[in-house]
């Protein structure tokens, strides 16, 4: 495929968004922090319409690693990720190689989980339970 | 209200164990002040840290539901971002337990299709909610939903016991007042 990849996208942390720094040019995606945005749907836009522009930018044999730490997410950003997730799952179809490191408190039980749901609606990802001892 | 009058009130809230009680408009801003005082709140309390996170997220939920829905709107209806409503919601400890209590206004004609939606998950069992959240997480966001239909199964999947609903007349004949009550 030779279309252009779209534009690194950095937004900051604020009291209820978290910090997304997603750097197509090198093959890094990160979201870190708190998600509880008024409208997830909304703040997520920009975010997915550039993460499926990218992946559809890319030649099979690529690896792209997201890192995603996030300490709290409320149930409309849940539905958002999930769907996010999707469209890496489509990209390994193509031959592309996504990892996903998922970083959570060690007693989170809530974000180990759905981390655990991820892996097992999206199998293509390589996955990497990730805890931390927050102690 | 006089001072003694009030000196009573505070005293129901020492009582009644309430650590947070706020009644007034939601918004987004408001939402995240109030969320720093509940986690300051439940740090210095002796609550372990996972019941900390699901008093913490079931608060979010709950106020957030009152942003969305409650029918004593500031901000027109169709008005997606930026809203202004009234509710209340309320954090308090019983025993071993937290639970948590919030109220708002809704339409007299949604109180049936609300009732159709919310009823059920206060007779299911814990592994029927989850598989229930389970399901709605891979559906498409159902017509109407300004969250993503996870909202009330989220509540349920936090909370330790079932969830309490109640419809109760508000004085209004084009409205109804909605009570969840969450026990974690």
């Amino acid at each position: 495929m030779t279309t252009r990849p779209p534009d690194d996208l950095l937004i900051e942390a604020s009291v209820d968004s978290p910090r997304i720094d997603f750097r197509f040019s090198a093959h890094q995606l990160s979201i870190k922090g708190e998600s509880y945005p008024e409208n997830a749907a909304a703040f997520y836009r920009d975010m997915n319409e550039r993460t499926r522009a990218y992946l559809g930018s890319l030649d099979a044999g690529v690896t792209v690693t997201i890192d995603v730490a996030l300490s709290y997410f409320n149930s409309s950003s849940t539905k958002v990720l999930f769907g996010l997730f999707n469209a890496f799952e489509e990209a390994c179809a193509r031959g592309i190689k996504v990892v996903l490191n998922w970083h959570h408190d060690a007693e989170d039980d809530t974000i180990e989980e759905f981390g655990a749901e991820l892996h097992d609606e999206y199998p293509s990802l390589e996955f990497h339970d990730l805890p931390f001892d927050s102690r | 209200m006089n001072y003694d009058e009030y000196r009573e009130f505070t005293s129901l809230v020492r009582q009644r164990d309430i650590v947070f009680y706020y009644f007034g408009y939601f918004s987004q801003s408001i939402i995240s002040a109030m969320a720093e005082s509940v986690r300051l709140q439940l740090e210095k309390s002796d609550a372990a840290p996972s019941k900390r996170r699901k008093i913490f997220s079931s608060f979010v939920e709950m106020a957030q539901n009152i942003t969305h829905y409650s029918l004593d709107s500031l901000t027109p209806t169709e008005q997606r971002d930026e809203q202004l409503r009234q509710g209340s919601v309320c954090i308090g400890r019983d025993g071993d337990h937290y639970f948590l209590l919030c109220a708002n206004p809704i339409a007299v004609d949604n109180v049936e299709l609300l009732r159709q939606k919310v009823e059920p998950l206060g007779t299911m069992s814990v592994d029927e909610i989850k598989r229930l959240y389970r399901e709605s997480l891979r559906e498409e966001t159902p017509e109407g939903s300004k969250g993503g239909g996870l909202g009330f199964l989220t509540l349920a999947r936090d909370a330790s016991s079932p969830l309490e609903f109640s419809f109760a007349p508000c004085g209004r004949t084009d409205a109804v007042m909605f009570f969840i009550k969450a026990t974690i």
